[in-house]
């Protein structure tokens, strides 16, 4: 038997390894990664995607900070992040405890709240448009029914047309990470419970000092899934309200599509593309960084 | 879209970059079998290219037509990736004046002026909106504009005379007096659609206003009808109309309104709904409402075109079919299905009137002569940018968010903002 760790078997290790990656990473790369590496480049340059691009530094960066659609697009996601994110983790833990229990029919009600997630986003759009009309729909319906004289007027308001949006999204979304926050759930030793019972802490003193801590990971890892999902967020609001009324629910990443596909300005809408990357990246860093330091 | 996949469009862009520089030379001097290629939206659902086709194939039997056929919606985004990646198709069809502007712009079409200023060419209606510093690099083959439609039975159940010569005050009483039944039996009086055009640019084309600006008083007017309208229960709120993403023609056609402003491009869809029998709406058109005290039918609308590919593989073929398409063999090929060719000679208008289910009563055909036809959108390098604001702030004016006098202000500062 040949010396396994000699140069030459190591180097063939490795290329027999990369060649088995190979077809996946070709495709990231030519169908991923060179459009973002050339995003990068293209954010400093004024380009209609027919004539040479023109090198113009940094003022696709100081036409973006004096762009007022662009900052109420930016303001718009932050609005959007900060509902859904928070929403939708106390939607999805809820959840999650609630179907965390030995109950007839529990699959049933497991499967019946991860429907949402699989069900086609413009069917969900569509119908969540229904119900939220302000004349017809069964919202404001129930609403007036209970002594609501005022109904909010959702997606046809500008006050209200965003709440309705996170509200969608939140019912959409909840399934999916109720099976993360489960599964985090049943990785919890249950003699920590009973230890915990044992010391006499009550139904709720059990929830904080041990199911809370224990589903940490499983916590984290939802926050920043859901942070990433915020802030790209585009389907959605297109098919919903588009951005509109007004612009009451434009988005960034609209920005980014009307700026480059639209209206052909492909430099501009790159220049944005890296602000969110950029505002994205120090986001899960910052979670990161808490996160590291909890543990410690 | 997310950003990613945006991402990747720009990359395939720019990949395609180097090929747009070997693009084909001319042709023009080639003879036997030539496979000509258009680009073209949703064939199957519009008839048009195909009596266009086969009618130009029977003309020159030396050369077929390949159609090249794209999603409707995908349309403009499509044809600017071909065109940036030196796509050699032909003949490329200009779904609105817009897009037209910008390839134009770009030096990715070629020159038509020639066809343009000599023979039938000069003839077209809607050809002003394809001139650019001089020169013409499209020619439209069919010119759509804006009528009055309405429902006879409507009318008769309310024993109300078939409209002819409305001013617009006329047309809201109108309105107010066919509207009937609740619930889910209200049928309205009129269903004006959601598109800003249905207020801003009958403003524009009736008060002679610029929609690019500076000056936006002019929309004042038609906002009160509107909201009128509106406010009275006569049309469907505009609310409702986006929230449940409403059709005018299932609106029409299920006889749920009386009347509708709307494109004479729905002439061809609702014939053809008689036909098969899907709807019962007993049709006419009417001149489209007036200004009080104007002087004749003025209307507003927006012209289709073919254009040459810069790249074309067979530039020769591709204006001979344009000449053909545009010419009256294509006019009267495109009016026998019901479409409004851009060659309007009165030949033509009167085959037009003769389809089997065409309403043939003087208003109707008067409506299909208006005095005035004024370009739906004026074309600039803002257009694009002043549109989107023109659509943003008509939503919040129809939905009440802000006030007429506020939302013209506010049209006023951001064009004079953003895109000057």
């Amino acid at each position: 038997m040949a010396d396994l760790s000699t140069p030459a078997r190591r180097w063939r290790k490795s290329l027999i390894g990369w060649s088995f990656i190979l077809p996946n990473f070709l495709g990231f790369v030519v169908i991923t990664l060179l459009p973002v590496i050339a995003a990068f480049g293209l954010s400093f340059m004024d380009w209609d995607s027919y004539n040479p691009p023109k090198w113009i530094g940094l003022k696709n960066f100081e036409r973006l900070l004096n762009d007022e659609s662009t900052m109420v697009a930016l303001r718009n996601t932050a609005y959007y992040a900060l509902g859904h994110v928070p929403l939708t983790v106390l939607a999805s833990l809820g959840l999650a405890l609630l179907l965390n229990r030995k109950l007839a029919g529990v699959g049933f009600f497991r499967v019946a709240a991860f429907f949402p997630y699989v069900t086609s986003l413009v069917a969900v759009a569509v119908v969540w448009n229904m119900l939220f009309n302000p004349e017809f729909g069964p919202i404001n319906q129930f609403l007036s029914f209970l002594g609501m004289d005022v109904p909010p007027r959702w997606t046809t308001s500008t006050t209200w047309a965003m709440p309705a949006v996170i509200i969608t999204s939140v019912w959409r979304d909840m399934g999916y990470y109720m099976i993360l926050f489960l599964a985090g759930l049943q990785a919890i030793p249950q003699e920590h419970y009973e230890a915990a019972k044992v010391d006499g802490a009550t139904a709720w003193q059990r929830f904080r000092a041990v199911t809370l801590p224990g589903l940490r990971p499983v916590t984290f890892l939802v926050l920043i899934l859901l942070t990433v999902q915020s802030f790209k967020v585009f389907d959605l609001i297109v098919v919903m309200t588009d951005g509109g009324p007004g612009r009451a629910t434009l988005v960034l990443s609209q920005q980014i599509y009307r700026q480059g596909i639209i209206e052909g300005e492909f430099g501009y809408a790159s220049a944005i593309s890296l602000v969110l990357f950029l505002l994205v990246l120090v986001l899960t860093l910052t979670q990161f960084w808490l996160n590291n330091r909890r543990e410690r | 879209m997310n950003r990613r996949k945006m991402l990747a469009a720009v990359g395939m862009a720019a990949v395609g970059l180097p090929l747009a520089a070997c693009g084909s030379s001319d042709e023009s001097s080639e003879t036997g079998p030539v496979e000509l290629t258009v680009s073209v939206w949703s064939l199957a659902s519009t008839p048009e290219f195909q009596a266009l086709f086969d009618a130009f194939q029977k003309a020159n039997p030396n050369i077929t037509i390949k159609p090249v056929d794209i999603v409707a919606a995908d349309y403009p985004t499509k044809v600017t990736t071909m065109l940036a990646s030196g796509d050699t198709t032909d003949v490329i069809t200009m779904k609105n004046v817009i897009d037209y502007a910008r390839y134009a712009g770009r030096g990715q079409l070629k020159d038509l002026t020639s066809l343009a200023t000599t023979g039938n060419g000069a003839k077209l209606n809607g050809l002003d909106a394809f001139q650019q510093n001089g020169k013409y690099f499209a020619l439209p083959y069919r010119q759509d504009f804006w009528v009055l439609y309405y429902n006879k039975k409507l009318f008769d159940a309310a024993g109300k005379p078939y409209p002819a010569n409305l001013t617009w005050d006329q047309y809201l009483e109108l309105a107010k007096s066919l509207t009937s039944g609740s619930g889910q039996n209200k049928v309205y009086g009129t269903y004006q659609h959601t598109w800003r055009s249905v207020v801003q640019a009958v403003s524009a084309a009736q008060t002679g206003g610029n929609l690019l600006g500076p000056d936006y008083g002019f929309f004042a007017d038609q906002y009160q009808t509107a909201l009128a309208l509106q406010d009275a229960g006569a049309t469907l709120d505009y609310g409702t109309a986006v929230t449940q993403k409403t059709g005018y023609a299932s609106m029409f056609e299920t006889q749920k309104t009386a009347m509708l402003p709307m494109g004479t491009w729905y002439i061809a869809k609702i014939l053809s709904e008689k036909k098969k029998g899907t709807t019962a709406a007993d049709w006419a058109i009417a001149p489209f409402p007036q200004r009080a005290g104007s002087p004749g039918v003025t209307t507003f609308g927006s012209p289709t075109a073919f254009a040459v590919n810069k790249n074309a593989k067979h530039a020769a073929a591709a204006q001979k079919f344009i000449e053909f398409a545009t010419g009256p063999e294509g006019a009267k090929a495109i009016a026998d299905i019901g479409v409004v060719p851009a060659l309007l000679s009165d030949e033509i208008r009167q085959a037009y009137f003769g389809l089997p289910g065409m309403p043939t009563d003087e208003a109707s055909k008067k409506a299909f002569t208006p005095d005035k036809i004024v370009l739906e959108m004026p074309v600039s390098d803002k257009t694009s940018k002043i549109d989107t604001i023109l659509n943003e702030e008509h939503q919040l004016i129809m939905t009440k968010d802000k006030s007429i006098a506020d939302g013209i202000k506010q049209i006023q500062t951001r064009v004079k903002n953003e895109a000057s």
